[in-house]
């Protein structure tokens, strides 16, 4: 039975400078002979990439083990991760495709999985493209712009929302939404907080009522439409329904979002690199890879051992939480050559930002198109972009990672 | 141990070694094969192993899963010889089996 005691690393998740650099924190966390015990908690932080690649493969791991459970103990786990007392939070955000498992998991991904293949997501491209050029031309002639606010941020939810449905207008107000709702996962919750989130909860449920009520009447061709008449046919429920259609707006929206800023910010720190990229446009996938691995947006990741298990050499007993850190694992230096270098050309990247088993991230295709589209764009269309700001202020805390915003400025080629 | 014989898109042929028992995806990794990318680390959840058996060979491995069948219509270069390698299960029968790699997974 391992000992608790955190060993000789200083783990200060919230403070600024974890936000700044969390990665020397992670190699000091990796080198130790156990993993560390983050008390706040009571989680088993995995930090190698083995480690965090065996237990997120593991069908025995779960994020949700609560089918055992009775109300009592659940009301008595929420309370200790303070995520109790939030009607509308409990029925649609914390009740989902994400944290669902086995028979139910499987049969919300199908009602949707099709959807977010390579072929179908391919066809979003002309429209990608379409929307990057749009909010270029409106940002030409500035002397500087913040990369996220005025550009990065407007694309993948508006992206999304076409994928799904709703109406581009209101893309500001769904990615509001989704940033009060992914934020509360964060580690260091507040009541403050949590009402956040429970009260963008029930305006997100009211919205999409009325989207989907509309496709009742009137049927489109889109993927509310598709899930509408999913649960007409019986596969799954009208709350699913809601919380699946918030899932999809939400999932890919400030992740994706995070990930263009951080690897927009890679390249102007590194310009050999994307001096290598403007040279060699045919690296752009891999570049996409690189970015995923060097910051992962989503860096920490849960799994609760439903039985006795051995990680790494060591035992726990059925019940350990487990946290998958997979900002750290894609700098294992036991699974990448060089890993805290940025290397548009690396290849293999077998990187694990999208997770791994079957809660592997169903919009990794998308994601990465977004990507692919903006700096192919950049790159192509400016002679030059810099860096305004220093040192960019990144976001606080473990499950998000990106930066606030992005100063920097573009030159016409 | 039965050899597996992956030819890349640019004609590169690797043939290795795969143990019985694991994935054709687990022997391309091993091998090195890089078009075999694998994402889900073999969960039938991404269509990233994707890869052609050819012919004969094709027509002896298991049936195709429900779960399969789905995730193959929507790979990139869809054809007939197409399948996940994450879901084919290495045996004796595959000794000298050919399978191709897609030009691309995403």
């Amino acid at each position: 039975m391992l000992d608790k005691t955190s060993g000789s690393v200083d783990f200060r998740p919230l403070s600024e400078d974890f936000a700044r650099d969390p990665y020397p924190t992670y190699a000091a966390m990796r080198k130790l002979d156990q993993p560390y015990f983050y008390e706040d908690e009571q989680t088993w932080m995995l930090t190698r990439f083995a480690d965090v690649q065996a237990v997120a493969l593991d069908k025995t791991m779960l994020r949700v083990v609560e089918d055992n459970l009775t109300d009592a103990e659940i009301l008595s786990r929420k309370t200790m991760m303070n995520m109790h007392d939030m009607p509308n939070h409990e029925r649609f955000v914390q009740e989902s495709l994400l944290e669902s498992e086995g028979e139910t998991h499987a049969r919300l991904r199908k009602v949707v999985f099709r959807e977010f293949t390579p072929a179908l997501i391919e066809r979003q491209r002309a429209a990608i493209q379409d929307i990057v050029d749009t909010l270029l031309k409106n940002l030409a002639d500035k002397p500087q712009i913040d990369f996220i606010a005025d550009f990065a941020a407007h694309v993948p939810g508006y992206i999304i929302g076409r994928v799904l449905g709703v109406p581009a207008e209101d893309s500001a107000r769904l990615r509001k939404w989704s940033e009060d709702i992914v934020s509360f996962w964060n580690i260091g919750r507040t009541q403050a907080g949590k009402d956040l989130a429970e009260n963008a909860t029930r305006e997100f449920y009211e919205y999409l009522t009325v989207q989907l009520e509309k496709r009742k009447n009137v049927p489109q061709d889109d993927l509310l439409t598709k899930m509408f008449e999913a649960k007409m046919a019986g596969y799954l429920n009208e709350d699913e329904l809601v919380s699946l259609s918030m899932q999809i707006l939400r999932a890919g929206h400030g992740s994706t979002i995070d990930v263009l800023g951080s690897g927009m910010h890679a390249l102007l720190q590194y310009p050999d690199q994307m001096a290598r990229l403007k040279a060699q446009p045919e690296l752009m996938k891999t570049a996409v890879q690189e970015m995923f691995r060097f910051n992962s947006p989503l860096p920490y990741f849960h799994r609760f051992a439903t039985q006795d298990v051995t990680v790494g050499g060591h035992d726990y007993p059925e019940g350990t939480r487990f946290g998958l850190l997979y900002g750290a694992a894609n700098r294992d230096p036991a699974q990448f050559e060089n890993p805290e270098t940025f290397d548009v050309g690396r290849s293999p990247n077998r990187h694990i930002s999208f997770g791994g088993g079957t809660h592997f991230c169903l919009g990794n295709h998308l994601a990465r198109l977004d990507m692919e589209v903006i700096f192919s764009t950049l790159l192509e269309r400016f002679s030059s972009i810099d860096l305004m700001d220093e040192v960019p202020e990144y976001k606080a805390g473990l499950s998000v990672r990106g930066p606030k915003s992005l100063m920097i400025r573009l030159k016409e080629a | 141990m039965p050899t597996i014989k992956f030819i890349e898109p640019d004609g590169t042929e690797t043939t290795t070694e795969a143990a019985i028992g694991e994935t054709v995806m687990q022997a391309a990794i091993n091998g090195g094969i890089a078009g075999i990318i694998a994402e889900c680390g073999g969960a039938c959840a991404c269509g990233t192993c994707h890869c052609y058996v050819d012919g004969a060979w094709g027509e002896s491995l298991g049936p195709v899963s429900d779960n399969e069948v789905g995730m193959l219509e929507f790979v990139i270069d869809p054809m007939t010889e197409s399948r996940l390698s994450c879901q084919l299960m290495v045996n004796e029968k595959m000794d000298g089996m050919v399978v191709r790699v897609p030009k691309s997974q995403t």
